[in-house]
């Protein structure tokens, strides 16, 4: 074991850092350079398909080159990638779909001119995603799925271009089995897209209705009736990144800075014990966090792949997530509460709120943690 | 000890209740809070007609002579119907103001307009530079030809944009931060060099910023003596925290059997939620919690309404459970709820931002676990 980096990786970090520097976008121009950030990184050789494997144009990385890459991406809040696309359907083309398809989906996935959204949830099925009812029926010349039936919390729907969609083509046997995995058109004139206002206000899900929308088979990954093992490698990669643990590093470093800003008797809010102490419990957490997630991936680069000890960090990099928001709404104090685009107290205040009011969404989303912890007693400890 | 309601408290809780059952919808409700003053006139009408306005003032100025358990039941039964209306501002904080220092001409020429509902009124108190710190007033009152000229800064004024009079603290001698030298003074919002930042909060109510440049008041706008008004500021304070605490209990009952409800019928893994062990311990524990507070309430209203000297340490501990346990069960019934915890069309998410909003009022959890270990 060695928990120093090599020389190579320092100098690998080094790259990152000066790269970082010299191309990130600032202020404003986060949003309208954020192509150029993304062909830089293109240009470095892959940089921004980091997880990508080589032979799909993936920059190779190591695991501890992957780590401190993600680390320095985070540390200088670089422009985040919408997921759906190159974190989430990538992977299961890449592992489950044809030729044609990759040739067809992946370049508008890499480039970011074809968004996506996922179409798992039902109704019916949140954490019982095996329970998912839109039926989708093989028309009788076998060339198409006519599809029905319902999702909802589809994130980006309303901006999205197509869906990968989970859909039941059998009801016999096992829930699990029966469910088949297509690639979906959004602007199919039988899809209605529906808006859900969120806690605090925001739209970013969405019901979207399916009436009769005719999916041709090509638009099939793999086998039918074995969409539920595609999904399901796919939701450990998606726990691996939804822990945030590098933002969350961030973002401590900065709920300390606004608590420093907060007079409080005779110094700040960050000389009352009560509140250090908080931040120094999430201050240790985070540095063990950190580490149990270098564990992880150090069993991925022996060949084991992110096993269900994926959820420990889902389950414990949310949590704390939660918890550097409410820092920062302890730290506002009766500035939580103005609600509008007027600056009312302090600059941080403002966003306080409505990070601490969405946050809540991270413990349900990707596996809610009651789920998550059934996963790790089942898997993980044998238990039941 | 009787802790029972007495069988008019009862009546005027049935009264409340229905109030709410029928007329106040949550779609009603964001009808409400869509006006610029974020709450309905009619209803404040209603408020009046039915007494409640008049509950707690003395019969000498047309009131029904109640107490602050009166108000208690009242605010609680508002938590649980998320009511909007300036009853905490005007009846708790200003009129209580007025009827425990003001003179005979201020009680006079305010409480029967407070009751009759033609007199909104609220409590400027807290300022930029420490907001939670009631002696915090840099906003300065200096003496000029038998009145006063104010200037200065308040924040997080509930209320102030539908305001037909404002209390506010400012200094008339001592430093930014002596708990001497404060003075309390009736506002007309309307005078020259008041200005306002009005804006929603997060829970949908209003609130003003409120500058203050040379606004002329008169001698008779001074509410009880010059600089001494620490005290009774610290008992509008408590209160504050007293009604808030109230209506935080509503909204926690209203939070922990939703969520039950929805547990009940919700099915996921062919069983309904609520037959899941893990849960079962959560709403178990949101029931506990509540009670807890619930509990210390009632006896910090006691103490307070003796005027015990153990109040204050007893209102500290309450202002603490109200933050912590507040959002122990919001956050849980928006778990719990999954995705339709985090919709807006549920009233969970209301619920959940009133209390947010209740926990940074008057100092929040830290502030009060800090004044309680002393
Ligand atoms: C902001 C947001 C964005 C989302 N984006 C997407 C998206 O893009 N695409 C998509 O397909 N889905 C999306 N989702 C849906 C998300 O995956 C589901 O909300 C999640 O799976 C939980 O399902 P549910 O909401 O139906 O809650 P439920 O499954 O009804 O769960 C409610 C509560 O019960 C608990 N619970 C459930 N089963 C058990 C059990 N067996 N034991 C103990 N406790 C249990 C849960 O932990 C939770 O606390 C999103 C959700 C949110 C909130």
């Amino acid at each position: 074991m060695n928990t120093e980096f090599s020389e190579d990786d320092l100098a690998f970090q080094k790259k990152v850092v000066d790269f970082i520097k010299a191309n990130l976008p600032k202020g404003m121009e986060m949003w309208t350079k954020r192509n150029e950030w993304f062909q830089a990184l293109k240009a470095q050789g892959g940089w921004d398909v980091p997880k990508w494997p080589v032979e799909f144009g993936g920059p190779g990385f190591t695991p501890t080159q992957r780590y401190i890459f993600d680390m320095e991406m985070a540390r200088h809040a670089t422009p985040p990638q919408i997921p759906f696309g190159v974190g989430m359907l990538a992977p299961i083309l890449m592992n489950h779909g044809s030729k044609e398809q990759i040739n067809r989906f992946m370049p508008g996935i890499r480039d970011g001119s074809v968004n996506w959204c996922q179409g798992y949830s039902e109704p019916g099925a949140g954490s019982d995603l095996a329970n998912l009812k839109t039926k989708a029926e093989l028309s009788e010349d076998g060339t198409y799925y006519l599809v029905n039936g319902q999702k909802i919390w589809t994130t980006l729907a309303h901006i999205a271009h197509w869906m990968f969609c989970l859909t039941r083509t059998s009801s016999s046997g096992a829930k699990q089995e029966g469910i088949t995995f297509l690639l979906i058109p959004m602007d199919d004139p039988g899809i209605e897209t529906r808006p859900i206002i969120t806690l605090g206000g925001s739209h970013s899900v969405n019901e979207v209705y399916l009436t009769d929308v005719k999916v041709p088979v090509t638009n099939r990954i793999g086998e039918e009736g074995k969409g539920w093992t595609y999904a399901k490698g796919l939701l450990v990669h998606e726990r691996t990144g939804l822990a945030g643990i590098q933002h969350s590093v961030l973002a401590l470093e900065k709920a300390k800075a606004n608590a420093r800003t907060v007079k409080t008797g005779d110094g700040s809010l960050m000389d009352l014990p009560s509140f250090k102490n908080k931040v120094g419990a999430l201050e240790a957490e985070l540095l063990a966090l950190e580490f149990t997630e270098l564990r992880t991936l150090s069993q991925v680069s022996a060949g084991e792949g992110p096993g269900p000890e994926s959820s420990i960090l889902k389950l414990k990099g949310t949590e704390i997530q939660q918890r550097i928001s409410e820092l920062n709404i302890e730290a506002a104090g009766i500035y939580a509460a103005p609600w509008s685009g007027q600056p009312i107290g302090p600059d941080f205040a403002r966003g306080a709120t409505s990070s601490y009011l969405g946050g809540r969404a991270t413990t349900i989303y990707g596996g809610a943690s009651e789920v998550q912890k059934d996963v790790i007693a089942k898997n993980v400890l044998g238990l039941g | 000890m009787d802790l029972s309601l007495t069988s008019e408290q009862r009546l005027l809780q049935d009264s409340v209740q229905k109030f709410i059952s029928t007329q106040y919808s949550i779609s009603e409700r964001n009808n409400f809070i869509a006006n610029d003053q974020g709450y309905d006139n009619s209803n404040w009408q209603q408020f009046a007609d039915l007494g409640w306005l008049a509950m707690t003032f003395s019969e000498e100025f047309g009131g029904l002579g109640g107490s602050l358990v009166d108000s208690m039941i009242m605010l609680e039964e508002f938590g649980k119907g998320l009511v909007v209306e300036p009853f905490l501002s005007t009846v708790i904080l200003f009129g209580a103001a007025v009827e425990l220092a003001g003179s005979q001409e201020q009680k006079q020429a305010i409480i029967p307009a407070i009751i009759e509902g033609n007199l909104i009124g609220t409590f400027a108190y807290a300022e930029p530079v420490e907001p939670t710190n009631l002696s915090a007033v840099q906003t300065k009152a200096t003496a000029e030809d038998s009145g006063f000229r104010l200037s200065g800064m308040k924040s997080l004024v509930f209320n102030a944009v539908s305001a037909d009079k404002i209390l506010l603290s400012a200094r008339t001698s001592g430093g930014d931060f002596d708990a001497d030298g404060i003075s309390l003074f009736i506002v007309d919002p309307a005078a020259n060099g008041l200005t306002r930042t009005d804006y929603a909060t997060v829970d949908g109510l209003r609130a003003s910023e409120i500058n203050l440049e040379q606004v002329r008041v008169e001698r008779d706008g001074l509410l009880g003596k010059t600089g001494t008004a620490s005290k009774l500021i610290q008992g509008l304070a408590n209160r504050g925290i007293l009604g808030l605490a109230a209506e935080a209990i509503g909204a926690m009952e209203a939070l922990y059997k939703s969520t039950i409800e929805y547990t009940k019928q919700r099915q996921q893994f062919d069983h309904p939620l609520a037959d899941f062990q893990v849960l079962k311990h959560r709403m178990t524990e949101m029931f506990v919690e509540y009670n807890l507070v619930k509990s210390l309430c009632m006896k910090a209203t006691m103490l307070e309404t003796q005027g015990t000297a153990d109040a204050q340490r007893n209102i500290h501990a309450l202002k603490y459970l109200v933050g912590k346990t507040g959002r122990f069960i919001s956050q849980n019934a928006v778990q719990l709820h999954g995705g339709m915890g985090m919709t807006e069309d549920l009233p969970i998410a209301h619920y959940f931002k009133r209390l947010l909003v209740i926990d940074a009022q008057f100092g929040n959890t830290d502030h009060h676990l800090n004044k309680f270990v002393g």
